[in-house]
C-alpha cells in the first residue's frame, strides 16, 4: 500500500515537473499531450455518437489546455482532472449550440460506471499501439477506416480470410491484455 | 475449423455494429460476445493520423490563431484527408483555388491581388528593353570645357602678333610730338619723354618701354611713330608719364609701360594670355548648352570650339567661332557661353583681359 502512495507520489512530481516545463517553453507541452491524450479522448468516445465529433472536441480540450496552461494552478488533483474539466465544458458547450443533445449530455452525466468504461476506453486505445504491426494494421483500417475486409485484403496484399482470422486473433490479443492489465 | 466459424460470426457481427451502430447487438456466443463488446469500444478508436497532427499543430503553431480558427483548419484538414483517396485533379493545389491547407486560412482575393502584381512586374521587365532605348535617343549630352594653355610667356618675336600696348603722357595740351619709339626693354626704369622737366637727374637712365627686346628702333629723336605733331615739343595728354594719350608711363592711348592702345607692356593691342605670370579665369558659372532641335532630329554630334575674351569684370566678350558645327549648334554654343561667368585672370595682383579658347561637346548617347 505504502509503495503504491509513493509511486503515485513520484507520478505527480513528475507530472508536476512537465507542466512547469510546458509553462516555460510550450514545445514541452508534447509530453503531457503523450501521457493523457488516451485518457481524454476516452472521455469524449464515451459521450459521444462519432469519431468525428470526439476528435474535434478532444482538439479542442488540448488547445484551450495550451492556451489556459499559464493559469493552472496546482491543487493536489492530477493533471488529467484538470484536462477532463476542460473536456466537460467543452462537450457543454459544444451541445447547448445544438439544443437537440442537451438532454443527453444531462442523462450521460449521471451514468453509473462512467469512470470504468473511460478507463478500459483509454486502456484500449494504448492497448491497439501494442499489437504485432500486421494486426494493429487491420485493427485500425477496419475501425477507423471502416473498410470492409475484401478492402483490406487487397491494400496489405493477404487473403480476406486471412484478414479475417488477423482480425480475430488482434481482438483475442486486447482481451488477455485487458484481463492481464486488471490481475 | 471451430476458429473459422468464430471468425465469420465475429465479422458478421462487427459488419451489423458498423452499419447500424444504434441498433441492438446480435445474439451471439458467449465468446464472442466478449471479443464483440471490445470491438464496440474500438468503433471509436482514435485516428492515429489525427493524434499526430494534433500533436504537431499543438506545438507548431504555439496558439497563434485563436481556438475558433483551430476548429476550421481542423475540419478542413479532415475533409482533405476523407478525400485523399479519390483526389480530382483541381484538388492537388487547394491553396491555388482558396480551399485553404492544413495550417492557415486562405483568402480568394488574394490570389487575385497576388496575380495582378506579379503581371505589372512581369510588363515592365518585359518592356524594359523598349524604355531604355527611347530614353538613349532622346537624350543630348553636352558639355563645356575651358582650354588653357599654360606655359613659360615669351615675348612674341614680330609687332603683329604682339599683344598689349601702354600710354603715357603729363597732361599736356598737345597729342604727343612725332618721332621714334624708344629701345624696348622687359623692365622700364625711365619713361620715355620729349619735353625734358629735369635736366639734370641725379641718376639718369635710358627711356625705355617695355616689349620684345629684340625689336631695334631706329634711336633718333624719341616720339611716337603714330603722332601727326610734327614740330611742337610735347609728351601728350595722357598722365602718369610717357608719351601719348593714355596712362602708365608707355606710348599711344593705351595703359601701362608699353606702346599702342592695349594694357600692360608690349604693343599690338589686344588681350593678354594665359601664362608668364598671367593666371587663368576661373569659370564660376557655366552652364551647358541647350542641344539644337535640328541637330537632335538628325542625331548629329561634334565639338563647337569658340575663343572668348574674359574681361577683368570676369564676363566673356568678343566670341567667335574658331571651329564650327552647324545645325544651330554654334549658336546654341555662343548662348551658353554668353551666361558664364568667371573669376578674371589676374596679372601682378590685378585682374586683366584675356582671351581663352572654350570647347563644347555635344553628344547622343
Amino acid at each position: 500500500m505504502k509503495a503504491l502512495e509513493d509511486e503515485n507520489l513520484t507520478n505527480q512530481k513528475d507530472e508536476r515537473l512537465q507542466v512547469e516545463a510546458a509553462r516555460q517553453d510550450p514545445a514541452r507541452f508534447a509530453e503531457l499531450y503523450e501521457n493523457n491524450f488516451e485518457r481524454v479522448y476516452a472521455y469524449i468516445a464515451h459521450r459521444v455518437r462519432n469519431r468525428e465529433e470526439a476528435q474535434d472536441a478532444t482538439a479542442d480540450v488540448f488547445h484551450q489546455a495550451l492556451a489556459s496552461l499559464p493559469r493552472f494552478e496546482w491543487r493536489g488533483s492530477p493533471f488529467v482532472a484538470w484536462l477532463l474539466g476542460i473536456a466537460a465544458n467543452v462537450l457543454s458547450d459544444r451541445w447547448q449550440r445544438v439544443a437537440k443533445r442537451q438532454e443527453v449530455v444531462t442523462d450521460d452525466l449521471e451514468q453509473v460506471g462512467m469512470e470504468d468504461d473511460i478507463e478500459q476506453r483509454a486502456m484500449l486505445y494504448q492497448l491497439v499501439e501494442t499489437l504485432p504491426d500486421d494486426q494493429r494494421r487491420v485493427i485500425i483500417r477496419r475501425f477507423v477506416g471502416q473498410k470492409s475486409l475484401r478492402e483490406i485484403a487487397t491494400e496489405l496484399g493477404r487473403s480476406e480470410g486471412a484478414i479475417k482470422q488477423l482480425q480475430l486473433r488482434a481482438l483475442q490479443n486486447l482481451r488477455k491484455r485487458i484481463r492481464s492489465n486488471h490481475g | 475449423m471451430a476458429s473459422t466459424s468464430m471468425a465469420d460470426q465475429l465479422e458478421d457481427a462487427i459488419e451489423m455494429m458498423i452499419a447500424e451502430p444504434d441498433s441492438a447487438p446480435p445474439q451471439v456466443d458467449l465468446k464472442i460476445s466478449e471479443l464483440l463488446g471490445i470491438a464496440a469500444k474500438l468503433r471509436l478508436l482514435p485516428d492515429p493520423e489525427f493524434r499526430a497532427e494534433l500533436k504537431a499543430e499543438l506545438l507548431g503553431q504555439n496558439h497563434a490563431v485563436p481556438v475558433a480558427a483551430n476548429v476550421d483548419i481542423r475540419r478542413q484538414t479532415r475533409e482533405q484527408g476523407q478525400a485523399r483517396r479519390d483526389v480530382k485533379p483541381d484538388e492537388i493545389l487547394p491553396t491555388l483555388f482558396g480551399a485553404g491547407d492544413v495550417n492557415y486560412p486562405v483568402h480568394r482575393g488574394n490570389f487575385a491581388i497576388s496575380a495582378a502584381i506579379h503581371a505589372a512586374l512581369i510588363a515592365v521587365v518585359a518592356t524594359a528593353g523598349l524604355w531604355m532605348t527611347r530614353q538613349t535617343q532622346l537624350t543630348p549630352h553636352t558639355t563645356s570645357i575651358l582650354l588653357t594653355d599654360i606655359s613659360a610667356y615669351v615675348w612674341p618675336l614680330s609687332i603683329d602678333k604682339s599683344r598689349g600696348g601702354g600710354g603715357g603722357g603729363d597732361r599736356d595740351k598737345l597729342s604727343e610730338s612725332k618721332g621714334s619709339l624708344p629701345r624696348f626693354a622687359r623692365e622700364q626704369v625711365t619713361p620715355p619723354t620729349i619735353v625734358v622737366h629735369n635736366e639734370q637727374p641725379k641718376l639718369p637712365a635710358e627711356p625705355t618701354v617695355v616689349g620684345p627686346p629684340a625689336l631695334t628702333p631706329p634711336t633718333f629723336q624719341i616720339g611716337n611713330p603714330l603722332s601727326a605733331i610734327l614740330q611742337l615739343p610735347s609728351n601728350g595728354t595722357g598722365f602718369g608719364g610717357g608719351l601719348g594719350s593714355g596712362s602708365g608711363g608707355g606710348i599711344g592711348s593705351g595703359e601701362g609701360p608699353g606702346f599702342g592702345r592695349g594694357q600692360g607692356g608690349g604693343t599690338g593691342g589686344g588681350a593678354y594670355r594665359v601664362g608668364g605670370g598671367v593666371s587663368a579665369p576661373r569659370p564660376i558659372y557655366d552652364p551647358d548648352p541647350e542641344y539644337s532641335e535640328e541637330a537632335r532630329h538628325a542625331k548629329y554630334q561634334g565639338t563647337v570650339l569658340l575663343s572668348v575674351v574674359v574681361g577683368p569684370d570676369g564676363r566673356p566678350r568678343d566670341i567667335r567661332v574658331q571651329r564650327s558645327l552647324g545645325m544651330g549648334l554654334d549658336e546654341k554654343a555662343i548662348e551658353a557661353v554668353r551666361k558664364w561667368a568667371f573669376e578674371p585672370a589676374m596679372k601682378d595682383g590685378h585682374p586683366v583681359a584675356v582671351q581663352v579658347n572654350i570647347e563644347v561637346s555635344f553628344r547622343l548617347y
